[in-house]
């Protein structure tokens, strides 16, 4: 993002002097860090999680599997991989909401979602989530009725976690490609719902 | 780390699990607390969820234990539970009655009630 005319900040002149230092010493190699930069700016993102939940809207025996055990359904679609090695999916219902945070640090099922968004690592979220979770989510602007249960899970542990979001009326004719458009990070996290599509579908 | 093992590491990940089976200490449905415990080092079982009762809702397998490995000890492999707790149980009567939080622990986080 940054410009000619805009003076680097601190901390991006500080990483640049850290990662030279650390190429001259030969302790990395950029063509590593090129890698992984690659592959989090382009491979890597929420839209893996959207094809798994378009998947699962279409296909009641997959989503069966991937709630019986996320990881091996997950594989099925070849989208495990670093930081998604367990996972378990939980779904929303009428009835349910899930909320995923992790108090302890910013765990986050990188192959499936990418990286973690700024808040998701914040301590207002990770302390607020657990203590509060209806208080966050009103304040994402989602307001969940009071019969309807609210599920935290608090990712401390090695298995990472997906919400598989309710699918939205108005979308019985769409295609899964066009399902996994509608399917927003926000709502993998629990912080959102899936919106109905805004025009009517042909 | 070179690229081609970068690549293999983002495509096949890190498995935390044990290979060998160890005994679970406990079973789904089992009431259990989590230990009131203050290491000076290292631990994945949260402040907030210490001596406060939950029930086990199901054995996710056998891992190797954090609180160990993070102090590049014995890797300790043992059972991880997925346990549930009452809103209330962790924040008190006024927390929603129906809403519950579940957490991952460890055998060694925990003790029956």
């Amino acid at each position: 993002m940054s410009s000619h005319h805009q003076a680097e900040s601190d901390i991006a002149l500080r990483v640049k002097a850290i990662e030279l230092l650390l190429v001259e010493k030969g302790i990395i190699d950029p063509a590593t860090l090129d890698t992984i930069i690659d592959a989090y700016e382009h491979k890597i993102g929420p839209h893996n999680g959207a094809r798994i939940v378009a998947r699962a809207w279409i296909d009641p025996e997959f989503k069966h599997r991937l709630l019986a055990d996320g990881t091996s359904a997950i594989a099925e679609m070849k989208l495990t991989g670093f930081s998604s090695e367990h996972m378990v999916v939980v779904e929303n219902t009428p009835n349910i909401h899930n909320l995923i945070v992790c108090t302890l640090c910013s765990c986050y099922p990188w192959a499936i979602l990418g990286l973690p968004p700024t808040w998701y690592k914040s301590f207002a979220y990770r302390s607020r989530a657990v203590i509060d979770p209806r208080g966050v989510l009103q304040e994402f602007g989602l307001e969940i009725p009071e019969q309807v249960e609210v599920r935290v899970w608090d990712s401390n542990a090695d298995l990472r976690y997906l919400v598989l979001p309710e699918r939205p009326p108005g979308t019985e004719k769409m295609t899964e490609d066009k399902l996994a458009g509608l399917v927003t990070r926000n709502a993998m996290i629990g912080t959102a719902k899936v919106q109905s599509p805004a025009a009517p579908i042909d | 780390m070179t690229a081609a093992q970068a690549e293999e590491l983002l495509r096949n990940g890190l498995s935390c699990r044990a290979e060998n089976d160890t005994f679970a200490q406990f079973q789904v449905g089992d009431c259990v607390r989590a230990r009131v415990m203050h290491p000076q080092t290292y631990t994945r079982l949260p402040r907030y969820v210490r001596g406060k009762v939950g029930i086990i809702v199901k054995d996710r397998g056998v891992y190797v234990f954090p609180d160990t490995v993070g102090q590049r000890l014995d890797t300790k492999p043992q059972h991880v539970y997925s346990v549930q707790f009452a809103a209330q149980e962790l924040w008190g009567t006024n927390a929603p009655a129906n809403d519950t939080l579940f957490i991952d622990l460890f055998d060694d986080h925990l003790e029956a009630v």
